[in-house]
């Protein structure tokens, strides 16, 4: 497993001995068990493991989408434990971007409007300044030409790519993907993931899971879950943090 | 937000077999509410002019006058003065008819029957004039001494035509017999079931049954430019009349004709006014208006029940069909409310365009029904005092028929919105819809 060391920067995420229970009945099954992980920024990290074995569980507390059972989980500085629902939220909006598996873009929106959307919601930026922003972010993923098309008209290389530019058009601390490339072709899977290989580059922090290997050996970090617990491989532990 | 208003829209364009479908149903539930609103306004204002033109004014002020603590006169002397108060102190008063108040009855060769006698002044009653649908003879020749207009069932009861005697035949204010004989110089068609038991004279003829001077009228029917304000005007012209030193009446929800026995009983001689509405006068109209009033809010109540219920489910389902974008947004910072305020927009918008079509068609639809003259059944002739169906669009009942379907539609929305909003962001994202 790594850690930051202490002259490392502030850890982005910082996960401390957390559990994560599902009740299914009577039953209490463990998704997480003793979980500590620190992701500094900069990172570009895989999540690792089969498929039960966590790492959706894992992202989505990380992700503030879900609360842990036990432990500690603190995102961009702030312990989510102690977060209101509309804190939680606004913690998502403002320090987080989400990029899913099956893009989840909104239908009737057009590309545009779908990176747009997280900046209407912050209500920070003008429409000029949006606009800026927004077309900066189409033309960097390489989709500036379909910003008036709504999902149906792109391909899932496309759609994937509208799901960065919104994932990052809110200047998040951390970027966290869950299975990005599980439903495209492997040739758009490569390209989605040199785009994200070239925006770690150039400073954002991703977090992503993946089962496939192709993907983790792009990943400058490895994090291996097994059964809900984090399992480090030496020759991961020896991998630099960055890409 | 604009935005939010975009996404409604779109998503009502998507599913457009689903919302033409609750479209439609939320558009002729608005179309009924017009059309109904419209037949009842119309009828109102029918029932209300003619029942203001046979017996009542929207105000009336009249009084009995008491000989001696047994008996009981429906009328006011020296009229005139009273007449000078009511018309100064009669805020939107628009006009005023002086009336003679009578109860007898009608002999003909062939039968009797009993009839409710009205002393008029034609030529100060245009409104008569306007409203009844003379069959035969000539209205205008009510101004001749002994003239009679009776309505066509008296005239089939009784066996007469024009130009045929009839002795109008009553017991005077002191208790003597007397009777007259008149001429029936005009018979028109009914005017609602009681128009029947109606008939007018001249107003000097009435005095003259009666014994009366020329300074005793049976009271005076007010006029006012919004009827509406009826109730308002008879207490202020209480008060005013009290002051002026008149003996007024407590009020009672009841017509002149069941008040004789009340104050018969009562122990005080002279004279004393009373202030009534033409809902005092006429409870059958008011009745009968007010029966109709609660049908057509009880047809309205299921209808927009069943509407309530058809949004409900729509919003349900879209709901689930986008229960995963709704994780998604709530993943990527949208807040509760907003994800509640996406889908009550959504609802409210197909409630505000629908209702608007249904209005829309609807006033087409009254104006249609009122070109092609409907011609009611007999026995809605009778009570709604019509022959055709009339139906009369107000702007603000219009208004509030579309304020009401589209508010109402809109609430409707709020529960599955509100279900919406409260989903987990990890459990609809996962949601396999």
């Amino acid at each position: 497993m790594h850690m930051a060391t202490t002259s490392a920067p502030q850890p982005i995420v910082h996960l401390s001995h957390v559990d994560k229970d599902y009740k299914l009945g009577a039953v209490t099954v463990s998704a997480l068990k003793q979980v500590s992980l620190e992701i500094a920024p900069g990172e570009f990290t895989v999540i690792a493991g089969p498929s039960g074995s966590g790492k959706t569980t894992l992202l989505n507390l990380i992700g503030c989408v879900d609360v842990a059972t036990r432990g500690e989980v603190v995102v961009a500085g702030q312990d989510t434990g102690k977060l209101s629902e509309g804190d939680l939220t606004r913690l998502r909006l403002n320090a987080l971007g989400f990029i899913f598996q099956s893009f989840n873009l909104v239908g009737v929106l057009d590309a545009f409007q779908n990176v747009e959307f997280p900046l209407l919601l912050q209500k920070k930026l003008n429409g000029a300044q949006r606009k800026e922003r927004v077309m900066d972010l189409l033309h960097k993923v390489g989709i500036a030409d379909y910003a008036h098309h709504r999902p149906g008209e792109l391909s899932g290389g496309q759609r994937q790519r509208v799901a960065i530019a919104r994932a990052l058009v809110t200047y998040p601390r951390i970027v966290l993907a869950d299975e990005p490339t599980a439903n495209l072709d492997s040739v758009t899977g490569t390209q989605i993931l040199d785009l994200m290989q070239e925006l770690n580059r150039e400073g954002t922090t991703f977090l992503f899971s993946t089962h496939d290997p192709h993907v983790v050996s792009r990943a400058g970090r490895v994090v291996r879950l097994v059964d809900g617990r984090i399992v480090t491989e030496p020759d991961e532990q020896s991998q630099s943090s960055h890409a | 937000m604009f935005t939010l208003l975009q996404i409604a829209a779109r998503n009502l364009a998507r599913n457009r077999k689903r919302t033409l479908l609750l479209g439609g149903a939320i558009a002729i539930v608005t179309v009924l509410l017009v059309l109904l609103t419209a037949l009842f306004n119309g009828t109102q204002a029918s029932m209300l002019r003619n029942a203001t033109t046979l017996s009542t004014g929207h105000v009336n002020v009249a009084g009995f006058y008491k000989i001696t603590s047994g008996t009981a006169a429906p009328v006011v002397t020296d009229y005139v003065k009273l007449r000078d108060i009511v018309e100064k102190e009669t805020p939107g008063l628009q006009s005023l008819v002086v009336r003679g108040r009578g109860f007898g009855k009608l002999v003909s060769d062939a039968s009797s029957q009993v009839a409710v006698v009205s002393g008029i002044d034609i030529e100060r009653e245009a409104n008569f004039k306007n409203i009844l649908e003379i069959v035969s003879g000539d209205v205008n020749r009510l101004s001749e001494p002994h003239a009679i207009l009776i309505f066509e069932a008296t005239a089939e009861r009784l066996e007469l035509k024009i130009g045929d005697n009839v002795t109008l035949s009553s017991q005077t204010f002191r208790g003597a017999n007397n009777s007259i004989d008149c001429k029936v110089v005009a018979i028109a068609k009914p005017l609602g079931m009681f128009s029947s038991f109606f008939a007018y004279v001249p107003l000097q003829t009435l005095r003259e049954l009666y014994s009366l001077d020329q300074h005793t009228a049976g009271g005076i029917q007010i006029y006012l430019k919004d009827w509406e304000q009826a109730e308002q005007v008879a207490a202020k012209l209480r008060i005013a009349l009290d002051k002026s030193g008149y003996r007024v009446m407590d009020h009672m929800d009841l017509p002149y004709w069941r008040k004789f026995d009340i104050v018969k009983r009562e122990d005080w001689t002279g004279q004393k006014i009373d202030v009534t509405t033409w809902m005092d006068e006429d409870p059958f109209m008011k009745w009968t208006l007010f029966g109709f009033r609660a049908l057509i809010v009880i047809v309205f109540m299921v209808l927009l029940a069943i509407i309530i219920i058809g949004v409900m489910n729509t919003l349900w389902m879209a709901i689930r069909e986008r229960t995963r974008e709704v994780g998604a947004l709530r993943a990527i910072g949208m807040q509760r409310h907003m994800v509640l305020a996406m889908f009550v927009t959504e609802g409210a918008l197909l409630a505000v365009i629908s209702s608007t079509a249904g209005v829309i068609l609807g006033v087409i639809a009254a104006y249609g029904i009122n070109a092609a003259h409907l011609k009611m059944i007999k026995g809605f002739q009778m009570v709604l005092m019509s022959e055709t169906v009339t139906l009369l669009v107000s702007v603000p009942t219009v208004l509030l028929s579309l304020l009401v379907i589209a508010s109402v539609t809109t609430l409707g929305s709020i529960l599955p919105a509100w279900r919406a909003a409260r989903l987990q962001p990890v459990e609809a994202m996962h949601s396999s819809n």
